[in-house]
């Protein structure tokens, strides 16, 4: 066994900022592969100097690789934990791979479940109901939050991945993140009703009567039909026909009273 | 010049929303101000920020599953719409956005299919990667990766000024034509944004999203209605 090799911390940062470009080329054959690599191809520098042993860690990195791209940070930290415990000779070379193939999989779920369908549509609609309210400061404020949340999550995951390696299961599960993402999802489909109620006032306002009305249908019935299988697109020219027919329907009945 | 700072900012907003970063900047929400903005109309974009935002919020990157491409639909919505209203002299007023977003919509599906094409070149970037190893250029098969940026800002960068342009032509030239559709036009927007809130609570699959979704919409309804009746009825 050799001494002990540390990755410098401004070679960790790299890495870090690498993980940002995690699927740059992302592909179906190794989807996150190419990403991974170069992500992890600064540490690999510091801890290899001979240039066969770094190809050889190199190629075990582009092998397949798929996470949710947040989440993905606790992995290439634990990456580097087990990439420097391999260059000590603490480690079988396999040990990085096996840490990639126990994780990726979980934490990909976990991260779908909370950060694309629960924390990013919570802001999304956040920041479409202050947009409707109080303009751009209102998108700014909610993308700074939402920022804030993401890249401290992101970076602690990062840095907690590379000191603790395996341990790092335990931090994740208490974060509570499935719990968490429940309530953003309720707080969320609440917070599109509180829009979909602003812009019924605001076309009965700057419409009319008859634009209100064609609003509050073309929110319920539209939840209605989506919740039914109905497609996106096709719904969504359905309520711009429906408003345009019903507002020639009412301006000939003005016309002929 | 417009169509040039389109290409730009929905370039650089395709590749924020997968291949760099993924901070919410390509979402609807911050891409269409973001185009108002550098088109000279940051209330134009803003009109269509919201209803786009809740209409695609569900467009997620779930595993290899591909979503409708919401960055560059909005940025040929948005672009076209800030566009058409600068040809009319007037801004981006409902009955624009309407027709820019039932014109410019289908560019979200193209986007799509265009995201599949990235896929097949980003595998061949990685087959490349594995062939610099090979060869012992460690550097140069990582650097394969920074490739895989050019693709989705270049599709992009041509396919959203295309869009807007296509609203630029056709919203003036109907809205001159017909200008009595105006009316009719704004009601539908006031559907179509109806629609998107909808949309925006369906996606979010919360096990009571109905019933939270029309409570809501309710208490917004009785809020304004009690606002309206403490200052003593409409005005």
């Amino acid at each position: 066994m050799s001494a002990p090799r540390k990755v410098p911390g401004r070679t960790l940062a790299r890495v870090f900022w690498r993980c940002l470009f995690l699927q740059a080329a992302w592909n179906r054959r190794g989807m996150q592969n190419l990403g991974f690599a170069y992500a992890i191809d600064p540490a690999l520098r510091a801890l290899y100097p001979e240039a066969a042993r770094r190809e050889e860690a190199l190629r075990r990195h582009l092998g397949f690789f798929n996470c949710h791209p947040y989440m993905a940070a606790a992995i290439v930290g634990g990456a580097v934990h087990h990439e420097e415990k391999v260059a000590a000779g603490a480690e079988p070379g396999q040990q990085p791979l096996q840490y990639k193939q126990t994780l990726q999989g979980p934490l990909a779920a976990l991260g779908d479940g909370f950060f694309w369908t629960a924390l990013r549509p919570f802001f999304g609609a956040v920041a479409a109901l202050l947009a409707l309210l109080v303009g751009w400061p209102g998108i700014l404020a909610a993308l700074a939050v939402y920022n804030a949340i993401h890249l401290v999550l992101r970076v602690r995951l990062f840095r907690a991945g590379y000191l603790k390696g395996d341990a790092i299961v335990g931090d994740i599960s208490r974060l509570g993140l499935p719990v968490a993402a429940d309530r953003l999802r309720a707080a969320g489909a609440a917070l599109c009703g509180v829009a979909a109620g602003v812009v019924v006032l605001r076309s009965l306002a700057l419409a009319g009567g008859p634009a209100g009305i064609v609003a509050a249908l073309a929110a319920g019935a539209g939840y209605v039909a989506l919740a039914r299988g109905a497609r996106l697109l096709p719904i969504a020219y359905a309520a711009v026909l429906a408003g345009i027919g019903t507002a020639v329907l009412v301006g000939r009945l003005h016309g002929s009273s | 010049m417009g169509y040039l700072v389109l290409a730009l900012v929905a370039g650089l907003a395709a590749v924020e929303r997968k291949g760099f970063l993924q901070a919410m900047l390509s979402r609807p929400i911050a891409l269409a101000p973001s185009i108002g903005w550098a088109l000279g109309d940051l209330e134009g974009g803003l009109l269509v920020a919201a209803p786009l935002e809740l209409l695609w919020l569900g467009a997620v990157n779930l595993g290899a599953a591909l979503p409708v491409h919401e960055a560059l639909g909005t940025a040929a919505i948005a672009g076209g719409a800030v566009l058409a209203g600068r040809a009319l002299g007037g801004g981006v007023a409902p009955e624009v956005a309407t027709l820019a977003v039932v014109l410019c919509a289908p560019v979200a599906l193209l986007g799509r299919k265009a995201d599949r094409l990235v896929e097949i070149w980003n595998e061949r970037l990685a087959a490349r990667a594995e062939a610099e190893l090979a060869h012992h250029h460690p550097r140069t098969a990582v650097r394969s990766n920074l490739y895989g940026l050019v693709l989705p800002f270049a599709i992009a960068a041509v396919l959203a000024p295309l869009g807007a342009a296509l609203a630029a032509a056709v919203v003036p030239a109907v809205l001159r034509a017909v200008p009595q559709a105006a009316g009719p036009l704004r009601v539908g927007f006031f559907a179509f944004a109806a629609l998107a809130c909808a949309s925006g609570a369906k996606a979010l699959r919360a096990r009571t999203a109905l019933a939270l979704f029309f409570a809501g919409l309710g208490a917004a309804l009785v809020v304004a209605l009690v606002a309206v009746l403490a200052r003593g009825g409409p005005a």
